[in-house]
């Protein structure tokens, strides 16, 4: 498998420039999503794309559910691509999930990034005591039903029918793109994302990064992005977006490509 | 069997060649030996389905098409030579395995595939182009034609209307190819990506090309655009090509699906530079006119006397489409004017005629002997009673009839107005408007009604209804279940009267003949009044189109209720639907507090659907034009995937590989295709489809071989 990985998870370079920009993408969207934003970037920057391995456009045959586990194994994937790629350093932007690969790999190889921009990032989602990362267990014990009932469903051949709109508001604008899955990768996936508790080891950080939020993202309280400026180990500015959803790469491509250009000038 | 043997295989030969159907010539072929071969010598047609990397598998038994169409080749709008280490032998292969072609339908993604292909067959009369990824903007004008008029001399017919193009890319073409433009007799330029062709333009195609037949093309109308289409123009046109049979100028708005405002009364606020004195010369010089279509998005005003004229001067006239033309019919006192003196008329469509009344429409009735096909499109004034009429004095000859956009005509009226051809009708389309009582209904249980009505009933206890002045009336459901809905006996549905109609004939009449049924109906409404509505019984109608358009952001969520496709199980030869909502707009990821995603709209739509027994499904999603998605959802995949006759899925739009391989469990399905087909189509397109066609093949490796459709 690791021979294509490149081939399996349609990876693309494009655009012209010195510097390189990696674009990696959150759960349940695929390298399509920045489409709008490539525009801004392509004169300047070699951008690097990829669809992660859960993504609906790679083939479900590659997700290998004894090593997707945790998130390393994501990391290991952007670090053999970066490597294969003889990419030495480069700028690196993450959605949601991939804003957490991103800072994985950062502590695995800090001279590889010179900057981390971190869209909707959270290091946990799950309320601790102190801590509000977002989402109560009773909300997530929902998605994980609508997510297990979907499950059960295409398993027994019958057509999976929970999507977003079904979980608690609290946590739709979150889940609602984990549903763009095929429901097994779906719930896997469901379960290393709220398994994850990255707050320990932010400290370890040395890249200098950026934090973008959206002022309403219910999924991601604008706590979590003072908690991440605080705990992480580098240079840490945010930059809070004053729209609201938890993909503005989508809603909101050119107030970000602003906000991205920006970030990567500092 | 004995009998076909005794048969000389000249003559066997050409009951061969008149059997068109592919899935008859299909089986034909699996009977022996000898029908295989002769089957194979007679086929004349065939589209390529399948990998564009198995190309040098295509047998070379099939030497005697002369129609190839290789535009439906997957993936879906590559180029065929892309994936190709060795184009210019594919290109010879292709020669090879088909050298009489004649007509060539191609996906013509750059100019550098006509390059390849167009010497191959030099003796080409037919060309279509294909395009739905827009044209780059590197490429200088004309170059898109210029290996096809180069090679092909005797091109005689080209037909761009679905080709992304631009209006400036044709006369420079033809200006440099005299000879193929004077040979050209078929010229289809309705293209949709273009905003029209502009005076000058057209001109110059007429100028280059005298010997056309056929001309389609979108005009620029506008009279506040630069260069515009107007009598001038128009008079040109017909002194250049005199010889035309067909001729067909739209507006390039008249292309667009959006449907009208049925409050609008049909005038817009500018005339169309187009006066009748124009028209008149234009039918003059037009003598061997069989079918025009003057679809004009402004006022063309009086022209009453231009239509007359036009059936003195074009007495081939059979077919006639006039957009926004007033004063067609005047019909004052019982003298026959205007369009109702054009008697050889079979078929006939009026779109936003403001005067049309039902007087006018009962003089064309009378007057248009021969109608067989009748469409009218936003027209305030007419009523059911005007369409009824018209229905009965066209009985003979009415099998074709489409009503949309009237504001008097709903989904119940147009339909009891059409009682008179009940048994007789072929084809309709209606709009799904419904009326307050069958709105009422839908919220009340939501029955599903599934047989006729019994009139006549005496009042049940009215515990299940507040309004008592009403006729209540069962329905029956298989025996096992009454339901009550309720109906208004009186055709004025905005007030509820009791009154006694004996209806009785009128409700046990079937839609003898009804083959195809097409339907337009608004975001939020649900199907299920359809039947009660008066198409209770279809025994013949095997095949549906439902287009739904609205948009999802606006107004209320979707109810838990779904749309209702499982209504139409009682249709029992339904077998072919196409629905689209393609311009259902909605967010896809995005949807801001409040509102819905379109996975739920999906869910919504497509609900039910395994309940009917479709064999063939053409589905275009919902989209985001924010995002230019359109996308299957997860619900959408899954409720498709429980359709477990489908022989043939096309999904107009994308899909994750994710979703895709769902449909693997349909058993017999043979083809499935993303196609894209919509403008601009996506430029990334996902790849992943290319593996669902490897593991269909799989299945399809006990039957026949997967090539024609």
């Amino acid at each position: 498998m690791k021979n294509n990985l490149l081939e399996a998870l349609n990876v693309r370079v494009v655009g012209t420039g010195d510097k390189i920009l990696v674009l990696a993408h959150g759960f349940g969207t695929d390298q399509s999503a920045w489409q709008r934003i490539i525009p801004y970037f392509s004169q300047h920057y070699r951008i690097v794309l990829y669809d992660l391995v859960c993504a609906g456009s790679v083939n479900p045959d590659y997700f290998d559910f004894r090593r997707y586990t945790t998130l390393d194994a994501y990391v290991d994937d952007l670090l053999y691509i970066l490597d294969t790629l003889g990419v030495d350093k480069c700028a690196y932007v993450g959605h949601s999930v991939s804003a957490m690969i991103g800072i994985l790999a950062s502590i695995r190889r800090p001279d590889l990034f010179t900057k981390l921009i971190l869209i909707g990032a959270s290091p946990r989602f799950l309320n601790d005591t102190d801590y509000h990362g977002g989402f109560e267990q009773g909300e997530i014990e929902k998605v994980f039903s609508a997510m297990e009932a979907n499950y059960e469903a295409w398993v027994n051949g019958f057509a999976p029918l929970a999507v977003g709109a079904d979980v608690p508001v609290a946590v739709r604008e979150f889940s609602r793109t984990l549903f763009n899955m095929r429901p097994d990768i779906s719930l896997f996936v469901c379960r290393t994302v709220f398994n994850s508790d990255l707050r320990g080891i932010l400290g370890l950080v040395k890249v200098p990064c950026c934090i973008i939020q959206t002022a309403k993202d219910v999924s991601v309280p604008v706590s979590v992005a003072n908690y991440l400026k605080t705990h992480l180990g580098g240079r840490n500015t945010t930059e809070i977006l004053n729209i609201e959803g938890h993909l503005p790469h989508l809603s909101a491509p050119a107030l970000l490509a602003h906000r991205l250009r920006r970030a990567l000038s500092r | 069997m004995a009998i076909f043997d005794d048969l000389p295989d000249a003559i066997l030969s050409i009951i061969f060649t008149l059997v068109v159907d592919t899935r008859t010539r299909n089986a034909m072929s699996l009977v022996c030996g000898k029908w295989l071969v002769l089957e194979r010598s007679t086929r004349t047609s065939i589209t390529l389905r399948g990998n564009v990397r198995h190309l040098f598998d295509i047998p070379t038994c099939f030497r005697a098409v002369t129609q190839l169409d290789l535009s439906l080749l997957s993936p879906w709008g590559q180029s065929i030579f892309d994936s190709s280490p060795h184009p210019i032998s594919l290109a010879h292969y292709l020669r090879r395995a088909f050298p009489n072609v004649i007509s060539l339908t191609l996906y013509a993604r750059t100019p550098s595939i006509l390059r390849l292909l167009a010497p191959q067959w030099p003796s080409l009369r037919h060309v279509k182009l294909v395009r739905w990824h827009p044209r780059s903007a590197n490429i200088p004008p004309g170059s898109d034609f210029l290996h096809l008029f180069h090679h092909c001399p005797s091109l005689s017919s080209l037909d761009l209307s679905h080709f992304y193009c631009w209006t400036d890319d044709l006369p420079p073409a033809l200006q440099a190819h005299p000879l193929v433009a004077a040979s050209l007799s078929r010229l289809n330029l309705l293209i949709l990506s273009s905003d029209g062709f502009k005076s000058h333009q057209l001109l110059a195609i007429t100028s280059a090309c005298p010997n056309l037949t056929h001309l389609l093309a979108t005009c620029v109308f506008h009279p506040r655009f630069n260069d515009f289409v107007g009598d001038k123009t128009l008079i040109a046109v017909a002194l250049h090509c005199p010889r035309l049979s067909l001729l067909h100028l739209a507006d390039p708005s008249s292309l667009s699906t959006a449907r009208g405002d049925p409050d609008h009364d049909g005038f817009t606020s500018d005339d169309a530079m187009i006066n009748r004195t124009a028209l008149e010369n234009l039918f003059s010089a037009l003598p061997l006119l069989e079918e025009l279509t003057l679809d004009i998005c402004h006022n063309v005003m009086d022209t009453g006397p231009a239509l007359e004229v036009l059936n003195s001067k074009c007495p081939g006239l059979k077919s006639l489409k006039l957009g926004q033309f007033h004063g067609i019919c005047k019909a004052i006192d019982s003298q026959l004017d205007g369009i109702a003196l054009c008697r050889l008329l079979e078929s006939l469509s009026i779109k936003n005629t403001g005067d049309l009344t039902d007087s006018g429409l009962i003089a064309i009735s009378r007057g248009c002997q021969r109608l067989a096909r009748f469409e009218v499109q936003g027209c305030k004034s007419i009523t059911e009673t005007g369409v009824r009429t018209f229905a009965c004095l066209l009985r003979q000859t009415l099998v074709d009839v489409s009503i949309s956009c009237c504001k008097n005509l709903d989904a119940t009226s147009s339909l009891r107005a059409l009682e008179p051809i009940r048994d007789r009708i072929q084809r309709l389309h209606i709009d799904c408007v419904w009326d307050s009582l069958h709105q009422s209904e839908i919220t009340g249980d939501g029955a599903i009604c599934q047989h006729g009505f019994e009139p006549n009933e005496s009042r049940e206890d009215a515990s299940t209804s507040d309004r008592p002045a009403e006729f209540m009336i069962f329905l029956g459901d298989d025996g096992s279940k009454k339901k009550r809905c309720k109906y208004s006996g009186e055709v004025d549905y905005s007030r509820v009267q009791i009154k006694g109609i004996n209806c009785s004939r009128f409700w046990r009449k079937t839609w003898d003949r009804l083959r195809y049924l097409s339907l337009w109906i608004a975001v939020g409404e649900l199907l299920n009044p359809l039947a009660s509505s008066g198409l209770d019984n279809c025994p013949v109608l095997e095949e549906i189109r439902i287009r739904v358009e609205g948009d999802c952001r606006m107004g209320p969520k979707p109810t838990e209720q779904p749309f209702g496709l499982s209504s139409l199980a009682r249709y029992p030869r339904l077998s072919k639907m196409q629905l689209d909502c393609g311009d259902a707009i909605g967010y896809a990821l995005t949807a801001p507090t409040g509102h819905m995603d379109l996975s739920l709209w999906e869910r919504v739509y497509l609900m039910g659907i395994e309940n009917l027994k479709l064999t063939e499904l053409d589905y275009w999603p919902p989209q985001d034009r924010d995002v230019n998605q359109r996308s299957l959802s997860l619900p959408a995949a899954g409720l498709l995937a429980q359709c477990t006759r489908l022989r043939k899925l096309f999904i107009h739009g994308t899909a994750y590989e994710h979703f895709m391989m769902f449909f693997l469990g349909i058993p017999n399905l043979r083809d499935v295709q993303l196609r894209e087909d919509y403008y601009p189509a996506p430029e990334n397109d996902m790849s992943t489809e290319m593996r669902v066609d490897s593991c269909s093949r799989f299945e399809q490796a006990l039957n026949k071989r997967q090539i024609g459709d």
